[in-house]
This record gives C-alpha cells, structure tokens and sequence, in this order.
C-alpha cells in the first residue's frame, strides 16, 4: 500500500548525479588478497581483538567483540591467517586500529546457527551477535538501538538515500526486496510493533513498485536533501516532531535503513554475520561506475581497480557527496558504514575560495532544523563559542551540510558549525 | 595530489556574481525606461555613475592590497570583483534628477557610497547601510539641485485626478501643462501643491510615469514591477517583502487620511516607494537574517515612510531605509533562531 507522505520541510535539490549506476544491479568484487578490518566500524568503543597474529579464522567468525556499552562485534569477512593486528593509516588523515587477514583462497564459512520462527529474544541476541549496526553512515549498533527506553510503535526503513550520486540501497531494494520486508518484520518484532513503513524517494520508482507489492506500507519521498537523515524522515512519514534533545524513539519511532534490515534477515535466516555490503563506485573520475558487493576491509584500491582505473580525479570521498569524508589516498578501506566511494573530476567539486558573506540568509531558509549557520560562523570565527550556540543554535545541527551547499558567497559553513560543536563539546 | 576539504563536496553553481548580475539585470528595464523618458542626460549620469562607483573599488582595491607596482594588477582585481559596485552605481544614478547640470554629483556619490560607506567598513557585506541609499542621502543634504526633478518626456495620458485635492504632497509628481519636457519642478513647488490643494495626476500616469517629474529609475512603476518579477522568479529576494512594504505605507496613509480608500493607489505609485521596496530595501547585507525579522523590518519600513510623508510632505523613502538600516542589527540579536522540535520551556509552577 502507497501512503502519501504527511509534511515537508526546509532543503536543498542537489542534481542527483545517479544515473551511471541506477540500474546496475550489485556486482561481487573478486575475493580480496587481503583485507584489513577496522575495530571501530561503528559509534562508540572499538571493539576487542580475540585474535591472535598467524592464527587461522574462517569467513564469518568472530574475531572481535563488543567492548561493552555502545560497541559491536568484527567478524572476519574473509578466510584467512590473521597477518597482523596493527594501527595503519586510515585515509582521512588520521589512524585506526586494524586486523589484517591474508586470504587463504578457500571458501571456509564459520556462520552462526539459522533460525527458524524466532522469538523476539532470540532476534535482538542474533542481532548483537551479527555486531549489525545503522548501515546509513552514522553506524549506531543496532541491538542498542531496537531495545529504546520508551515504548514505540512505529518501525520506519530509510530507504531514501537522498544523498547525491550513491545508489547502493537503490540497488539492494530493487533486488533483495523480500529479503528487506523479512528482516523488517524481524526488527518489529523485535521491538513488538505492528506497524512498518518503508520510505523511498520518488527517484527510485523501481523500488516503490518492489515494494508496493509486499504487504508493507510504502511512503514515497519528495526529492529532497536531507529527507533521510532521521527526524526529517520520522516528520515527513508520521508528521510527528523529535523534541530537541530527545531521542527518535521519544516520538514513538524507531528509523532504520534497508541495508541493516538485509542484514538482520540475513543474519536471522541463514547466520551469516555482517562482514559485506554494496558500495556504489562512482564519480566522473572513474571509468566504469558500478554498485559492488564487497567484504568488509577491501581496501579502496582494489574497488578502484574492479571499476577500470581512476581518470581526472581530484577529490576521493567516502560517503555520499554531502556529509562524506575527504581521502588522502587509496588506504582507506570498505566498512559497515560505507556507501560509496566518489571520484570527483575537478569539474564536479567546489574549488572555489569562500567570499565575503553577503547576509542572502538562503543558509537559513534550507536550513532543515530552522537554525542560523551565518550567525554560527560568523561568532565561530570570532571564537565566541557560546554566541554561536545562543544565536546560531548550533548544538541542533545535524551537519546535513545543505548550508554550505546553497551559499553563494562559497563559505565553509558546516565546517565552522563543526568546530564550534567540538569546542563546545570539550567545554564541561 | 587529493584536495582535502570538509564536507559538503558539491555546491551550488549560483554565486555572489550570479546574484549581483540578477540584479543589474532586473535593473535593467527601470534604466531603459529611464533613458527614454530624461533623454541622453540620464544615459549620461547613469554611466558617470557605473564608472565612478567601479573605479572608486578598483583605486581602493590598489590602495589596500598595495599592489600598484606588481603586473597583473587589472586581473587580479577582475577576479575578485564580485559586481556589487556595479549594483550600487546604477541604483544611485537611478535616484538622483536627470539633470545634466548636476553631472558631478553621481560622481561624488558613487566615490562617498561605494569608498566611505562600503570599502571603509569591510568592502561587501560589511556595510552597514545601503550605500545607493547612503549615497543618495549624503547628495540629498548636499545640494539643492537635488530637489529639481526634470519631467518626463511624455505628457499625461490621464486625466487629472480631481477626487483627491492632495493636502500634504508628498510627491515628487507634478503636472507638465504645457507639454513635453519643459517643466521643472522644485521643492517650492511641491510645498505649493500642498499649501494650494492642487490636483495630482492620475494613477495610470504615476504607474507609467508618463509626465511624472522624478528620478531617473523611480517614475515608470511598470518597468520596475518586471524587475521586481524577475528577482522573484530567479529567488534572489522573497516575493512576500516588498509587498510588505508597500501594501503597509499604502494601508497606513490610507488610515492617516481617514480611511479615505482614494489615497491608497496614489501613496503607493507615487515617489520612490517601489524603487525602494523592490530593489533598495531588499539589499541583503542591510535587511535582518530571519525571516520574523524581515517581516518586522518591513511593517516598520512601511509605517515609518507613511508617517514622515504624512509628517514632512517630502519624499522620504530612502530616509526611512536610511533608518531602519541602523536596526537591523538590533532585529538579529533580538530573534533568537528557534530550531525544528524546539519545546518551549515550561514556566515552573509555584516558585
């Protein structure tokens, strides 16, 4: 069933730039020679090696556990010796901690028991165990998040994908559909709610039509940044307002995207933990863009590699165009949370200076969450910190980025909302 | 070599230039309107003006950066200029009298707008009012020629508007009776409309401009309401905000005169109300950033230009801009941004 979406809000149309991969279904990458998987995959603590270097692991086992609190497992995504565990480069100009594990060519799957009609206890224990976590990008584990504080009636799947150019949860609903529906009905269970909505923007009219078949409820999305990040969503589904300062779950929802909820079906159905997804390849700077199923820790090269080369490129990203993180090279690898990885020609991203702001205030009028991001500069260059907050009601921020986007005098807005939430952060 | 940049990676195409050259172009038609009804006087004045307000910031552009010595000077600031000099040029020539007589003051008010009133305090979007307007007023308490207000070239097409006998003429209209061109009127003469109860013209002739007496951009309504159009279609300025303006001066004159309706279409056509409100008032860097405080800004715009009209009989739109500039920081840092899911605190009960 169709359900017409219930409010709007304030946002940018960034062009879609989808195109070269639309219709391109998943494409399984050549098992990598190595891979190196990153301990911190998620929100929180870096999970706990229970490896050892030279000692062998099978596809699926666990070689990392949750380290308590907000934290999830690692499990090998190939079969393999575990070379090393070492802090390596992370490719965003920072390090992380890594277990690197040779692969043995061999298909040695060490996956958890099926289960067959679950319970909701058993699925929320399956879920932990799997270490799934929000594949959106924020990467927030999920048994935490299925098992809210207050009661909820309303499980949303994001299938939105609003951000420009990635279209890997395009590609995993168009295919996998009724895996999705399964492993929603597994989450609502889970969290022992009846009602399920599935929501996708209106540039996906494939997936729409997938879903529309499926006894779940559909809610198609205007085209519009940022419609999926979660209270966006939870308004324009439910018409329903998250408090500042209260959780999703406060307004009786739980959002979660369509890729965790391939994963939970997964890990329900067959055991098989969360050690691949589909990353979208794409920008103008590489030959052929296509969506590619990758174990966790393949490293960029390789993925680069599957996809003919690099051409023209200035600008690696990991993520989606708006809220990705810039690359210094090749050392980044494929995560639970990754996306996408972009190639952008010079042509596509912004290499202009900033200007002097001109007060045109069109930050302000797309500002999703109604805030100020010139005041929040502007007091943030001054390092008045708590004007910022006061007048620029920066501790709201989402850091959509649709600010920085619009501005026409080319000011780096959201990076100066970032810095004065960091700073305000460290204050006590 | 990667660039590294916070995100977002992609922005926009329409920049600062962009917009400036939206509103040179929705200029566009007031100037030719302009130039057909002064004669080569107003081409004149307005190119004396373009060309002063533009070198005004190239000579500033030398000065500050020190760069008089070094080549490449020329493209160097060529980069950077960003066309507000241009906008503020052709908006103060497009306010000051077609009267070739005065061909030093655009000259002088394009140097005191564009190197006092903007370069001085930061260059763009440092200033804090309107230069055009700053520019405006520093000629207007300046000198007198300011006050005589060539008519157009054309006479009258309406009839005279005998209904209302104008008791404060406010209006820098006035009939041409003997035909095309020939008449000036001055300040004098506006007060002895005044004082005398003399007839107006007709609305049709204050919306066309046709032998209104006035400033070079400000007598044919028409040609400004396409600019305003433009602008709203291309989203530079909120279609909302100088509809604001002028239906509230228009409302308040109304209720000043005793709710006498008839007054309504002449307060609104006549003098540089809608110059003003669509193209002056509008200026980004000198209106508040909220939206709550532009609608503050300009009720207060429209009360404030009826009430000193009422007050003064003279022109005062830009005047009352002139004013109201000088509160926008006020409206910023009184309105406080109220994010999406904002609760209001709860008042606590019994302390």
């Amino acid at each position: 069933m169709i359900i017409r979406p219930k409010a709007f809000f304030r946002g940018v149309h960034p062009a879609g730039h989808k195109t070269p991969t639309e219709q391109l279904p998943p494409e399984r990458i050549p098992t990598p020679a190595e891979v190196a998987v990153p301990l911190l995959q998620h929100a929180g603590k870096p999970a706990l090696p229970v490896v050892e270097a030279g000692q062998a692991v099978k596809r699926g086992e666990c070689i990392a556990v949750c380290a308590g609190g907000v934290s999830a497992n690692v499990h090998a995504s190939v079969a393999g010796t575990v070379k090393a565990i070492e802090t390596r480069p992370d490719g965003r100009g920072g390090e992380a901690e890594y277990i690197v594990i040779t692969a043995s060519g061999e298909q040695e799957d060490a996956f958890l028991a099926p289960l067959s009609s679950p319970t909701a206890e058993e699925i929320m224990e399956r879920i932990r165990e799997a270490g799934i976590v929000g594949m959106g990008g924020a990467g927030f584990p999920s048994f935490i998040k299925l098992a809210p504080p207050v009661p909820v009636d309303t499980l949303i799947l994001n299938g939105a994908e609003c951000e420009p150019y990635l279209t890997c949860d395009d590609a995993l609903m168009r295919g996998n559909c009724e895996k999705i529906v399964r492993g929603a009905k597994y989450m609502a269970k889970a969290l022992g709610v009846t009602r399920i909505l599935i929501a996708v923007e209106k540039n996906k009219p494939q997936a729409i039509a997938r879903f529309s078949e499926t006894e779940l409820d559909v809610v198609p999305l205007k085209k519009q940044y940022p419609m999926g990040a979660e209270k966006q969503l939870i308004y324009c589904c439910t018409g329903r307002k998250v408090p500042l300062g209260k959780l999703p779950a406060h307004t009786g929802v739980i959002v979660q995207n369509v890729a965790t909820a391939f994963a939970v079906c997964e890990a329900v159905e067959e055991g098989k933990p969360l050690i691949e997804r589909v990353v979208t390849v794409t920008g103008g700077g590489i030959r052929t863009p296509k969506n590619l199923i990758c174990p966790v820790g393949t490293p960029l090269s390789l993925l680069a590699e599957a996809c003919g080369g690099e051409e023209n490129a200035v600008k690696l990203v990991a993520g989606g165009p708006m809220t990705g993180a810039a690359l210094t090279g090749y050392e980044a690898v494929v995560t639970k949370t990754t996306g996408g990885f972009l190639f952008l020609t010079p042509a596509e991203t912004n290499t202009d200076e900033p200007t002097p702001c001109i007060n045109c205030a069109k930050c302000a009028s797309v500002c999703p969450m109604k805030l100020m991001p010139m005041q929040t500069e502007f007091y943030t260059n001054a390092k008045q910190y708590e004007n910022a907050a006061k007048y620029g009601g920066v501790l709201a921020c989402i850091e959509c980025g649709a600010c920085s986007y619009i501005c026409p005098a080319r000011r780096p807005l959201a990076q100066a909302i970032k810095t004065a939430k960091e700073q305000l952060r460290r204050k006590p | 070599m990667r660039i590294l940049s916070s995100a977002p990676h992609i922005k926009t195409r329409r920049t600062t230039k962009h917009i400036m050259l939206d509103v040179l172009i929705a200029l566009l038609p007031a100037t030719a309107a302009g130039i057909v009804y002064f004669g080569w006087q107003a081409a004149v004045l307005i190119a004396v003006s373009l060309a002063s307000a533009v070198l005004t910031e190239f000579v500033w552009y030398l000065i500050e950066h020190k760069v008089w010595r070094d080549g490449g000077v020329v493209r160097a600031w060529a980069k950077q200029f960003d066309y507000t000099s241009l906008v503020t040029g052709l908006l103060l020539a497009l306010c000051l009298p077609a009267n070739i007589e005065g061909w030093y003051m655009p000259l002088l008010g394009s140097i005191f707008a564009v190197g006092v009133v903007k370069m001085l305090f930061g260059g763009t979007g440092k200033n804090i009012v309107n230069p055009a307007i700053a520019g405006r007023v520093f000629l207007f308490i300046s000198f007198a020629l300011m006050t005589v207000y060539p008519a157009a070239n054309f006479a009258p097409i309406g009839e005279q508007n005998l209904d209302i006998w104008w008791t404060n003429t406010w209006v820098s209209a006035t009939t041409s009776p003997t035909g095309a061109g020939d008449a000036l009127t001055t300040g004098a003469t506006q007060l002895g409309n005044m004082l005398g109860k003399k007839p107006i013209l007709s609305n049709l002739d204050l919306f066309l401009g046709t032998g209104v007496a006035g400033c070079i951009g400000e007598t044919c309504k028409l040609a400004l309401l396409i600019g305003y159009v433009y602008l709203c279609v291309r989203g530079v300025i909120k279609w909302y905000l100088p509809l604001l303006y002028i239906g509230v001066t228009g409302l308040f004159a109304v209720a000043l005169e005793g709710f006498n309706f008839d007054y309504f279409l002449p307060s609104v056509l006549s003098g540089g109300l809608i110059l003003g409100a669509c193209f002056m008032a509008t200026d980004y860097v000198t209106t508040p950033k909220s939206t709550l405080g532009n609608l503050i800004y300009f009720t207060a715009l429209g009360l404030l230009t009826a009430g000193l009209r009422k007050a003064t009989g003279l022109e005062v739109v830009s005047f009352c801009i002139l004013l109201m500039n000088f509160a926008v920081f006020l409206l910023d840092i009184a309105i406080k941004p109220r994010p999406f899911g904002y609760v209001r605190k709860k008042k606590e009960a019994n302390k």
